[in-house]
């Protein structure tokens, strides 16, 4: 499918796509309950008293990140944000230690050393974010212009909020990566809500339509579809691996928790969540892939309940991690050298060498183990 | 060995990397086409080409977020800000993106933002200033200010090669007043290490960029016996050689051209007065320009910034004590 | 301006307990009067007990409120000498306050920023301080290039390099030979009587004590040093059953000795004096004689197991004994270094009143001030005490075989014992092992 850069169209329609197989929908499904679950468990966590600080959760937006990240291959790049844990799953995190990174452990993903979602393993080729937004932006547009100068194939791919496009960084990124073509994907997640401040104190134009001010295209997509958002999503990156530029994705969705465990959302109107409750990204998919992919009931409980019992073992791994050595308060500030971010998970049967068959277990899905020794082809699908 | 300008050093050293390592490029404001404001660049996107020597928009957080991505990503970005006051429009990505990555993540960040700075020619207010200890504060950032024209281009190596993000003040007053012996091909200094620029016994200077030069001016007309460290690295500091000066002479006076308060000199005196006491003959002083914007008058201007008068009574002041 | 009347809280400041044995102690004088503001830790008072000056500090911060006693008064520990108003605060001024710096022998800062003008001779830098203190350099002998006279590194880098002598070095270096300056000086201590023109001595030079009464008087009292001093003796006097016995000893090795010795232990900060050859010839014979190491207590002898030896220090105020502990355990230059240290730090008044305690044998060093033979009083509860006199060259036999004659500096070791503890014999035959000690010095 062909985007033109002149125009911006609003697809809210679902394309089929036939470069799913049956097990990468499974996996599709899988990364999205997994979201969903470690979420609620970290949440239980919180209110157990066992998270320092605050919790932040993308509850409702699970199609986005796992939608956008599914397309990527080992080598490309991403910045994800505190709403994507998705696009962390996809790429070879796994919930253990996420939730150890939550609760300021030893076995996090930072060691202790940074928060809640501020983290980003460098060894799955994840940068992480920090708290000024949208500043992964830029820096995704700096990884950018290094695959472009050394002519590689490869895509950076970052997620901002629709709020964060009101600040003056995000101009500065958009308007660099379309002077330069850089091939970066820019995952706008439109949830509605800045914290508390609707879209219409953030902006007075969609940003999508301003996507052409910068001289590439904008596309709307629904963002509950994950497979929606794979599409739209492929076909940017290999726009971006084509060297045909960058792309900005607006995925509408919902955020059905506070910006926060500790805020209460009073300020969403009713109606807009019960609306956006009765379309859940899970099970809007689950009824696709029963209704039109021959799921059965029992593979799709399997699958709930297989992630369920992973996440409960990844939960106990976290909760029975050491707090960190407050010696190492003091470590880490300077590189004595520097390394190559390692390349991360691409269960998309795209990157494979051999077909999966479904079904197999999240975290022995792929020979890789997340460091990448997976030989893929990347660049042009077959 | 060949005789350059400070501001030749600095081409030189660049050029220099660029050369040797496909990873190094610059980028910055108008320094591909016309050469840079102050011609460090001039030349160089004939030899490079525009890809390496990247002239970018007005945007100083864009210009510092992309060396910090593409630095993750194993380039080698050597940034300009057209004037070291810009970087305050910038800051945001340096201290929190580029400074904290490898704390939070040990992500390693290796990239280089040149700063011209100082005054002296009437910049007026926002193309003066000496923003070093801005840097100082952020954990995560290197800071280097070399005096000589021989340590601006080892110092820039040095800085290029070094896996972190590099703080680079290269002093706009001494680009074309400073020349010096510079040793040709290969040359890196290595960061973190003063050098005694004149050796002395009874009182020491301990100053860099611009003051070192006016240190030694101010020695030579004295005819005293006074040390001057120059200390090329302002963060990691070289406390070592700060420290056995100190034991030698008793005496210390630190000189920048940066404001008063909170800069180097504090760092010194008090790394001075916690360390060296027991040496000590006489309080440690600084000679610095006060906490005012710098201003575009003339006269004015030079009232603010040390002078070699200024400099000269400070020492003395030191050695009659 | 008055202060207000807020929260008066009246804490007292008591005579403290300042050594061991020590039961009350003296005010010399008041450093700060009622209405003064008083920083906690700064000084009030200055006290002394036992000889030693000490400084009583603030307990807190405040406003002094009312001296109870008077300088001169002796009082036991733990009366109370004055009263603080701790909740008084610093900016009710009182009229006429004043920061006054407590006198002592030691030197001290001046407060607020240094005036051109103003002497600044008394300030002392973190180095020079420190040097002097590695070199035993008595600063209020040197001569500052600063501002203000203020003593410089390069001045104390000059007097080191220079190899001067210097004030602290005990005056017996190298001054075997008569000196006029009296044995009990008035004036100022031997560090300024390097210079030959000594200062001309007031009333006690010359004038016999107890002597003539000349026609018009001055009227002195006693310093509280000399009171002490003049209690001690008194009572020394009146317990023990003194008896003075002396040999005469040929120095000629000892002599040979130490001019081999002296350099090396100069360059190593170590001034080595013939008090310290006698120390040391002492301290080993006293092993052989532990009776002389000894104390009475009523009808008991009570022998001391460590030989803490006391050296008596000449002062400008007086007389002090700081005490060399376990001086069984040094070597010569062990001694030599303790002696000079002790002096000097008993010169610059930094003495704490447990050095001056628990001594079991005293050495003195008249000699040292051209007097060939006393008979000086022993030092309270020790058996005897034994002084140096002056080393002067004489003729002497010193083969009985051939009578051949040679000039050798000869000196007398004159030793005051307790005859309720020992008798002639044995005060002779310790004496006369210290003589074979001394003159069969072995390098």
């Amino acid at each position: 499918m062909k985007l033109e850069a002149a125009s911006a169209s609003r697809l809210l329609e679902r394309t089929g796509t036939d470069a799913l197989t049956r097990a990468d929908r499974a996996l599709l499904l899988r990364h999205m309950l997994l979201m969903r679950l470690a979420e609620e468990r970290g949440l239980t966590l919180y209110k157990q008293g066992k998270v320092p600080g605050s919790f932040y959760d993308g509850r409702g937006q699970e199609a986005t990140c796992v939608g956008a990240a599914f397309t990527l291959g080992p080598r490309d790049r991403m910045c994800i944000l505190h709403r994507d844990l998705g696009a962390h799953f996809v790429r070879g995190v796994t919930p253990d230690r996420y939730l150890a990174n939550y609760m300021g452990r030893e076995g996090g993903v930072t060691g202790g050393k940074d928060g809640n979602m501020h983290f980003g393993d460098r060894e799955l080729g994840c940068v992480g974010m920090v708290s000024m937004l949208p500043d992964m932006a830029q820096v995704a547009a700096g990884i950018a212009l290094s695959f472009k100068m050394r002519s590689e194939p490869r895509v950076a791919m970052t997620f901002f909020g629709e709020g964060s496009t009101a600040n003056g960084q995000w101009h500065e990124a958009m308007n660099f990566a379309g002077i330069h073509r850089l091939p970066v994907v820019f995952v706008l997640e439109n949830n509605q809500f800045a914290y508390s401040t609707p879209t219409e104190l953030e902006f007075a134009v969609d940003p999508v339509q301003r996507a052409k001010t910068y001289g590439f295209p904008g596309v709307s997509v629904d963002g509950n579809d994950v497979e929606a958002v794979f599409e739209v999503a492929r076909v940017a990156a290999d726009r971006a691996r084509e060297g045909e530029g960058p792309t900005l994705i607006e995925c509408h969705t919902m955020r059905m928790h506070g910006h926060g465990a500790h805020d209460d959302m009073s300020y969403v109107p009713e109606e807009l969540l019960e609306e956006w409750s009765r379309r859940d990204p899970i099970e809007l998919y689950v009824r696709r892939l029963t209704e039109e992919h021959g799921f059965e009931q029992p593979e799709i409980e399997e699958i709930r309940s297989s992630v369920a019992s992973y996440v409960d073992e990844c939960a106990e791994k976290a909760v029975a991690s050491p707090m960190p050595d407050p010696g190492i308060a003091r470590d880490g500030v300077f590189a004595e050298s520097w390394e190559p971010l390692g390349d991360g998970e691409a269960p998309w049967s795209r990157w494979s060498a051999t077909e999966d068959q479904g079904g197999t277990p999240h975290n022995g899905h792929h020979a890789s183990n997340g460091h990448g020794d997976a030989v893929v082809e990347h660049g042009r699908a077959a | 060995m060949a005789e350059m300008t400070y501001l030749q050093a600095i081409s030189d050293g660049l050029r220099e990397e660029m050369r040797r390592d496909e990873a190094v490029f610059c980028l910055g404001e108008d320094i591909g086409a016309f050469g840079g404001a102050f011609k460090v660049t001039d030349g160089f996107m004939e030899e490079f080409g525009a890809d390496r020597v990247l002239d970018t928009p007005l945007a100083e957080n864009m210009i510092i977020g992309a060396c910090v991505g593409a630095a993750i990503e194993g380039m080698k970005p050597v940034a300009e800000m057209q004037f070291a006051d810009f970087i305050a429009c910038g800051f945001d990505q340096l201290v929190n993106v580029a400074g904290k990555l490898h704390y939070r993540q040990g992500v390693s960040v290796p990239m280089v933002v040149r700063l011209p700075s100082g005054g002296g020619f009437s910049g007026g207010p926002f193309h003066s200033q000496n923003p070093e200890a801005w840097f100082l504060q952020s954990p995560g950032l290197k800071v280097v200010a070399p005096a000589t024209a021989e340590d601006a281009k080892g110092l820039l190596v040095s800085a290029i090669r070094d896996p972190n993000p590099v703080c680079y003040l290269e002093h706009k007053g001494l680009y074309r007043h400073v020349k010096g012996e510079v040793p040709e091909g290969d040359h890196a200094v290595p960061l973190g290490e003063a050098r005694i620029a004149r050796e002395g016994g009874e009182l020491s200077v301990i100053a860099y960029g611009s003051s070192v030069p006016l240190a030694l001016q101010a020695a030579e007309e004295l005819d005293e016996d006074i040390e001057i460290l120059d200390l090329r690295t302002l963060n990691p500091l070289d406390a070592d050689a700060i420290l056995a000066s100190v034991e030698k002479t008793g005496k210390v006076l630190i000189a920048h051209e940066a404001t008063r308060s909170c800069g180097v000199g504090a760092e010194v005196a008090s790394l001075v007065s916690e360390r060296a006491f027991e040496s000590l003959d006489a309080p440690v002083r600084r000679l610095t320009a006060p906490d005012v914007p710098i201003p575009f008058s003339p006269p004015l201007e030079q009232s603010v910034l040390p002078q070699l008068d200024d400099m000269k009574e400070a020492c003395r002041e030191l050695l009659a004590y | 301006m008055s202060s207000s009347p807020t929260d008066t809280q009246l804490i007292e400041i008591v005579m403290p307990q300042m050594g061991v044995s020590v039961a009350e102690g003296t005010i010399v004088e008041w450093s700060k009067r009622p209405g003064d503001w008083v920083e906690r830790d700064e000084t009030v008072a200055l006290v002394t007990t036992d000889k030693i000056d000490v400084e009583i500090p603030s307990p807190a911060a405040g406003r002094l409120a009312e001296t109870l006693v008077e300088p001169g008064d002796t009082v036991d520990v733990g009366t109370p000498l004055a009263q603080l108003d701790a909740g008084a605060r610093p900016g009710e001024a009182h009229p006429e306050e004043h920061q006054e710096e407590a006198p002592s022998a030691a030197p001290q800062e001046p407060k607020g920023r240094p005036d051109e003008e103003t002497d600044r001779s008394g300030f002392h830098s973190p180095i020079v301080r420190r040097m002097a203190d590695e070199h035993g350099i008595d600063l209020s002998g040197v001569e500052g290039t600063g501002i203000g006279g203020r003593i410089r590194k390069r001045d104390l880098v000059a007097l080191i390099e220079s190899g001067a002598e210097t004030a602290a070095e005990p005056a017996e270096t190298e001054r075997p030979l008569h000196i006029e300056s009296p044995y009990r000086p008035d004036e100022p201590a031997p560090a300024a009587a390097e210079a030959p023109s000594a200062a001309p001595a007031e009333a006690g030079n010359g004038a016999a004590p107890g002597g003539d009464i000349l026609p018009g008087e001055q009227r002195e009292s006693m310093s509280p040093m000399r009171r002490r001093i003049a209690e001690h003796m008194l009572e020394s006097r009146r317990t023990s059953a003194h008896c003075t016995t002396i040999v005469e000893v040929d120095l000629h090795r000892v002599v040979a000795t130490r001019r081999e010795l002296k350099e090396a232990m100069k360059r190593r900060g170590v001034p080595l004096t013939y008090l310290a050859f006698v120390a040391s010839a002492v301290v080993a014979e006293l092993d052989r004689h532990p009776i002389l190491n000894a104390s009475i207590d009523g009808d008991e002898i009570v022998y001391h197991d460590d030989v803490n030896l006391g050296i008596a220090v000449a002062l400008d105020s007086g007389l002090i004994v700081p005490v060399i502990r376990h001086a069984q355990r040094l070597s010569l230059e062990g001694l030599a270094s303790e002696i000079g240290r002790l002096a000097q730090r008993a010169r610059s008044g930094e003495l704490e009143p447990n050095d001056v305690a628990g001594g079991t044998f005293t050495i003195t060093n008249p000699g040292q001030f051209g007097a060939v033979l006393a008979t000086p009083i022993i030092n309270q509860p020790q058996v005897a005490i034994l002084d140096l006199e002056a080393v002067v060259k004489r003729p002497v036999v010193i083969d009985d075989e051939s009578e051949a004659i040679a000039v050798r500096p000869m000196t007398n070791l004159c030793m005051s014992w307790d005859h309720r503890a020992l008798d002639g014999a044995e005060a002779a035959r310790f004496l006369s092992g210290v003589k074979d000690r001394l003159e069969e010095w072995e390098l």
